[in-house]
This record gives C-alpha cells, sequence and structure tokens, in this order.
C-alpha cells in the first residue's frame, strides 16, 4: 500500500496492510507534527506533494528495500494539506520474517522516503510561515534576519 | 512544446504551470537558466528536476511535449 492524500493515517490500517502469514515482526514508524523547530512555536504544518510522483517513489524505494533485504511486505503513507501539531504525517510499516530486517528496512525507508520523494513542508510559526529546506537560507537565516529588521526598526 | 510545473516555495514564485517552446535539444538546466535570467530572484533556490516524473540530471535533453517539473529540495527532517 502506498498513499498520498489529505486523510488522516491509521497506524492500525499500516500494520494490517502489512500482515502476512510469513512474518514473525511487524515494525511501524509514525512520524508525527512536533510543536517546536529551530526555536520557533510551530503552529501547523502544511504538506505539498507532486501526488503522482510521490507514489511512483514510495513503489520504487518499497522495491529496492525489498531487494536489500529479506521482507514480508512494505506500506507507506504520506499527508497533505494541513495537519495540526501532534498528528501523524508520514507512516512506513515492514513485516519480516524476523524483526531485525523489519527495523532495518523501515529506518532506510523513512531515510530515504525523506530526501527523495517530493513532497514539501511548509511550517506555520507565530508570525509568518516558511517552506522548509527549498533554499541555503534557512529557517534560522530567515529568523536571523527578521530580528535584525526588527532592531533596524 | 514542453509543460512545466512548479512546485512549494517555486510554485509562490512562478505560479503552477506554464508551457514554453524550445529550441530541440534543450536541456533541463538551460532551460531553469532561462527562467532564472527572467527572474533574478530565483537564483538562491537549489532545485531538482524531473521529467516525465523521473528524477533527471541538469544534462538532460528535452523532447517534445515533455512534462518538466522544478522543485526545491524536499521536505528533510533527521
Amino acid at each position: 500500500m502506498t498513499r498520498v492524500g489529505r486523510a488522516a493515517i491509521s497506524m492500525e490500517r499500516l500494520a494490517r496492510a502489512v500482515r502476512d502469514p510469513q512474518a514473525g515482526a511487524v515494525v511501524v514508524f509514525l512520524g508525527t507534527t512536533r510543536v517546536h523547530n529551530a526555536g520557533r512555536r510551530v503552529l501547523r504544518l502544511e504538506y505539498e506533494a507532486f501526488a503522482g510522483m510521490a507514489e511512483r517513489e514510495m513503489r520504487a524505494l518499497a522495491d529496492q528495500a525489498r531487494r536489500r533485504w529479506r521482507i514480508c511486505r512494505v506500506a507507506m503513507a504520506h499527508r497533505t494539506g494541513v495537519v495540526p501539531v501532534g498528528q501523524v504525517s508520514v507512516g512506513v510499516a515492514v513485516s519480516s520474517g524476523h524483526r531485525a530486517e523489519a527495523f532495518a528496512a523501515c529506518r532506510w525507508l523513512i531515510d530515504r522516503l525523506k530526501t527523495t520523494v517530493p513532497i514539501w513542508k511548509r511550517e506555520h510559526f507565530r508570525g509568518g510561515r516558511i517552506w522548509i529546506g527549498s533554499t541555503p537560507a534557512g529557517p534560522r537565516r530567515v529568523a536571523a534576519r527578521r530580528r535584525a529588521a526588527r532592531k533596524r526598526r | 512544446m514542453v509543460r512545466l510545473r512548479f512546485f512549494a516555495a517555486l510554485r509562490e514564485h512562478l505560479g503552477p504551470t506554464r508551457t514554453e517552446t524550445l529550441p530541440p535539444g534543450t536541456t533541463v538546466g538551460a532551460l531553469w537558466r532561462a527562467l532564472v535570467a527572467e527572474r533574478p530572484e530565483l537564483a538562491r533556490f537549489r532545485v531538482r528536476f524531473a521529467v516525465n516524473e523521473e528524477y533527471v540530471t541538469a544534462s538532460h535533453r528535452l523532447a517534445e511535449d515533455d512534462e518538466v517539473a522544478v522543485f526545491p529540495p524536499v521536505s528533510g527532517g533527521r
């Protein structure tokens, strides 16, 4: 199962999607929206996806994971749109005969997903909003520029 | 003619889509440099390219009816 969309992510559903009679282990990773980032209080996060390509990239990662480890099944889901603080924005589930492979593959999948699947995050905080990772001027630089602008006033 | 799609911060600068007529053999990188020449504020963006939903490098040559997606690096985290 690979899913990119606005619906809430259910851990139960991810786990059920990888259930397999050959499996002795199911590992589920959930990424949740954090209230603080780079010293800012986050009000909410917003995700934008290139949906068709994102699902294709996720399936390609699942295929690569199956070649690297002896695993049974893989499920991945990513939310789009506004995700309030404390909710699940991304989930990865892997089943395998023994737990080591499921842990390793799950870790690898979430790390790869974060760098290759075309989904972007916009952080809304008090006083502004910013696309994360979009320019070399990251959040810290933007915050510093804002402080400098305040001083000038 | 190729169709361009922009995402996230780039979409806010350039709009979601546009079409361009290009000389045959134009590379993705040359297309991006032309856009930056037109809009210098885009120079600060690090970008990645996908053609027909597959990642490509800047030297990839475009063909008629290709769909080119230009986007900033994805969201990251650790």
